[in-house]
């Protein structure tokens, strides 16, 4: 076994208990356990249990970023010192000097890429326990020859046979195939731009707006469909699978995020705001938010985007 | 001579400024030191070479997860550097 191998043993051991262990729960339902639905069900379960174990990143994540708004004013005023300058070499010193203040607080509002490198060995362990089925061979852990077998057999709605990859499904000219491929795609693709658009327009605070990234990420915006149709044609249906259902848990997961606790600063934030402050005046209760926090995230934004004094107590006495 | 040596190295930074160029940008600004990973990465094979720089970054990785406090975190120094191209190979001779 040579060294990649090995580290992904591990990996393709747990995906292919997870995946067998819910086909079994599926077929303890009383469903055909040869049934294509069956493994797309159990791919979706795996998906779900997957995100659902990476849930603690994200919370821990955006605890920090909002910690990391206490010393928002502090970067602010780093911010302004190099206003205007847009040579590389005042760009990496204000960068520096916001990444020493960043430090001194013991928070970061950034994720790092800790939550991409997990999904990927993931992603390719499942590539490789459902191409190691295809073949009718048994994996490394609970996929036994048996299931194996009946994976490749496997047909959703007996006419779209897992297995198969629109690149496949063209050659033979299998049309349920290709529709089935093609509208995953386009599903795809309308899910990550969708989640895209929401966490660019609605979820960026005033100043990730004005850095030279955010232009770019604009750019990828309208790239990674394309990434995203290239991959489609390589891989089979069931894998496609996977990668559908974890873009709809990404949708559902920032959509939540945006409503309930977005970036303090961003669109998403103020429009919050608003709505809690209509939804008390509706209660009958004065325009104050409630929880004490909330009171003080609110008065370090108005601090940080028009410089005002400091002022504590209820927007209306404003 | 000295260019011959220094092949393995450039390779890895033309594979890092494609990756820089066309990849990164994909999932924007995460890395919660600075330099980024990549550019650490980048700047650790420049200096120290294929193996010391691969391994100073994949320790940089490693480090850099959401539980980490970040900063500013440069590359080891090194008493001679090696002269770095405007586009970022590195070339035969020393700057001092």
């Amino acid at each position: 076994m040579d060294f990649f191998g090995m580290l992904m043993w591990p990996i393709k051991w747990v995906l292919e208990a997870v995946l067998v262990g819910f086909h079994w729960l599926f077929e303890w339902f009383g469903m055909d356990p040869a049934s294509g639905l069956v493994w797309v069900l159990s791919i979706a379960s795996l998906v779900l249990v997957v995100r659902t174990a990476m849930i603690p990143l994200t919370v821990k994540q955006i605890k920090s970023s909002r910690k990391a708004l206490e010393v928002a004013p502090e970067v602010k005023k780093i911010q302004d010192k190099y206003k205007g300058k847009k040579d590389s070499l005042s760009r990496e010193a204000m960068n520096r000097e916001v990444m020493e203040v960043y430090k001194k607080a013991g928070t970061n509002p950034l994720a790092s890429c800790l939550p991409l490198l997990v999904q990927m060995p993931v992603f390719l362990g499942l590539v490789q326990v459902l191409n190691t089925a295809n073949q009718g061979v048994a994996g490394v852990g609970a996929m036994s020859e048996v299931l194996a077998r009946q994976f490749r057999a496997s047909t959703l709605f007996e006419a779209v046979p897992l297995h198969m990859s629109l690149e496949v499904g063209v050659s033979e000219w299998n049309w349920p195939v290709i529709i089935t491929a093609v509208s995953m795609t386009i599903f795809m693709v309308g899910a990550q731009f969708y989640t895209q658009l929401q966490i660019m327009t609605k979820n960026q605070t005033p100043q990730m707006k004005e850095s030279p990234m955010y232009k770019q990420q604009r750019m990828m915006l309208y790239i990674i469909p394309f990434f995203l149709l290239i991959t489609a044609w390589i891989f089979p249906l069931a894998t496609m699978f996977y990668w559908l259902v974890s873009n709809v848990y990404t949708l559902v997961q920032q959509l939540i995020i945006i409503n309930r606790m977005p970036n303090p600063g961003s669109e998403a934030a103020l429009a919050r705001e608003a709505k809690m402050a209509r939804k008390r005046q509706r209660m009958g209760l004065p325009a104050v938010e409630g929880e004490e926090k909330q009171d003080e995230e609110d008065t370090v934004i108005e601090n940080l985007q028009r410089k005002q004094p400091r002022k504590k107590g209820p927007r209306s006495n404003r | 001579m000295r260019t011959v040596l220094l092949l393995p190295r450039n390779a890895c930074v033309a594979v890092l400024l494609v990756y820089r160029k066309l990849i990164s940008p994909i999932y924007g600004d995460v890395c919660r030191y600075y330099p980024s990973c990549s550019r650490y990465t980048l700047e650790a094979i420049q200096q120290w070479g294929v193996i010391r720089g691969v391994g100073l970054g994949a320790w940089r990785i490693l480090r850099c997860n959401p539980w980490s406090a970040g900063g500013v975190d440069d590359i080891p120094e090194r008493s001679h550097l090696y002269r770095i191209t405007t586009r970022g190979f590195v070339a035969a001779e020393e700057r001092n």
